[in-house]
């Protein structure tokens, strides 16, 4: 959608970046759907040592690099 | 035996307990009993939108504990005798919630109830997956904003993952509610469509709320919207609890903006 100055209005931006970040989401989980049991045995061998609040996993690509990065968050 | 609707959003802020608060009482009005159950807990937040704030005695996690009975935890709303409401723990944490416990109270509440409502907390941590577990449908809360929209994809997700309906072969019912949308910028092309947020998102379309003043001002008076049926947002919630008691009710095109709508209607008489 064009407005009357040939400028793409917001709205079209959006739902073109929307479509793209969410087909990635679910590729990314579709991927790896093991992610929910890893995190939860992430917390429970973590948990023998030192409280854990939450675990969150996240697929980070880099060109040729493809990693997993790991967030735990202590229990204060 | 009642039906047990998750309301959830995948970002917090989207107007999920507002969403609770007025199709609870909208069902209510619609002469169904109704039970509207506040699962985020630590943050609670559904009494003061129901303005039951100073009635709480007994909450929904002293109930799963087994210190008091559900009767006994139950709140009756001031303004309808078919709503009843049972309030989250203001001082545990989310930790508390533990499948069988949850399981166990919102079967009790589906034996008493044609309609139970859970206001699921957002994220897509434990409390949110508690509140998706036991759920025969579920309702979506977006805002036409980037942010909310792909996190409630994501919420989606979870909820198809972890729903124990779905684990025994049958599917949940998603619908979604499209809120604060804004007409003018929807108009001027700054602000997603609704067709464009169903294309994205592929669920069924319950309701389109449109930004209000209204909503503010009813939450400072613990009234919900519903009950001014003057306001856009009052008259839009009360056509999706119609819709939710199965009555089918045309959809408004609360987008295009009354000006329009005005022009329209001009436009109209001369044609």
């Amino acid at each position: 959608m064009f407005g009357w100055l040939g400028k793409k209005k917001s709205a079209s931006i959006a739902k073109d970046r929307l479509k793209v970040a969410i087909m990635t989401d679910r590729a990314t989980n579709s991927e790896y759907p093991f992610m929910d049991e890893l995190k939860a045995e992430i917390i429970e061998v973590v948990k023998k040592y030192i409280g854990v609040k939450e675990v969150a996993i996240k697929k980070e690509v880099d060109g040729e690099l493809e990693a997993l990065s790991i967030d735990i968050q202590l229990d204060k | 035996m009642g039906t047990v609707i998750a309301v959830i959003s995948g970002k917090g802020g989207v107007g999920k307990t507002t969403t609770t608060a007025n199709l609870g009482l909208g069902i209510a009005m619609n002469g169904k009993k109704c039970a509207i159950v506040d699962f985020d807990i630590g943050q609670r937040n559904l009494d003061m939108i129901i303005g039951l704030e100073n009635r709480v005695v007994y909450d929904m996690v002293q109930v799963m504990e087994g210190e008091c009975s559900i009767p006994q935890a139950i709140i009756k709303s001031k303004v309808n005798d078919n709503l009843h409401f049972l309030a989250a723990s203001q001082t545990k944490d989310k930790s508390v919630l533990c499948s069988s416990k949850v399981e166990k109270l919102v079967k009790e509440l589906k034996d008493s109830y044609d309609v139970v409502i859970l206001d699921s907390p957002a994220g897509i941590e434990s409390g949110f997956e508690h509140t998706i577990e036991f759920a025969d449908e579920a309702i979506i809360v977006v805002n036409p904003e980037v942010s909310s929209i792909r996190d409630a994809d994501r919420a989606i997700g979870i909820l198809d993952a972890k729903s124990q309906k779905v684990k025994q072969g049958q599917e949940v019912n998603k619908y979604l509610i499209i809120n604060r949308i804004n007409p003018s910028m929807v108009q001027s092309g700054e602000m997603l469509k609704s067709d464009d947020i169903l294309d994205i998102l592929n669920i069924k379309l319950i309701g389109k709320i449109p930004e209000d003043k209204s909503i503010i001002d009813a939450s400072n008076q613990g009234r919900p919207v519903v009950l001014d049926k003057k306001s856009e947002a009052g008259a839009a919630y009360l056509r999706v609890s119609k819709r939710l008691c199965g009555e089918n009710v045309a959809f408004v095109d609360v987008e295009s903006n009354q000006a329009s709508g005005m022009l329209k209607k001009l436009a109209g008489i001369f044609r």
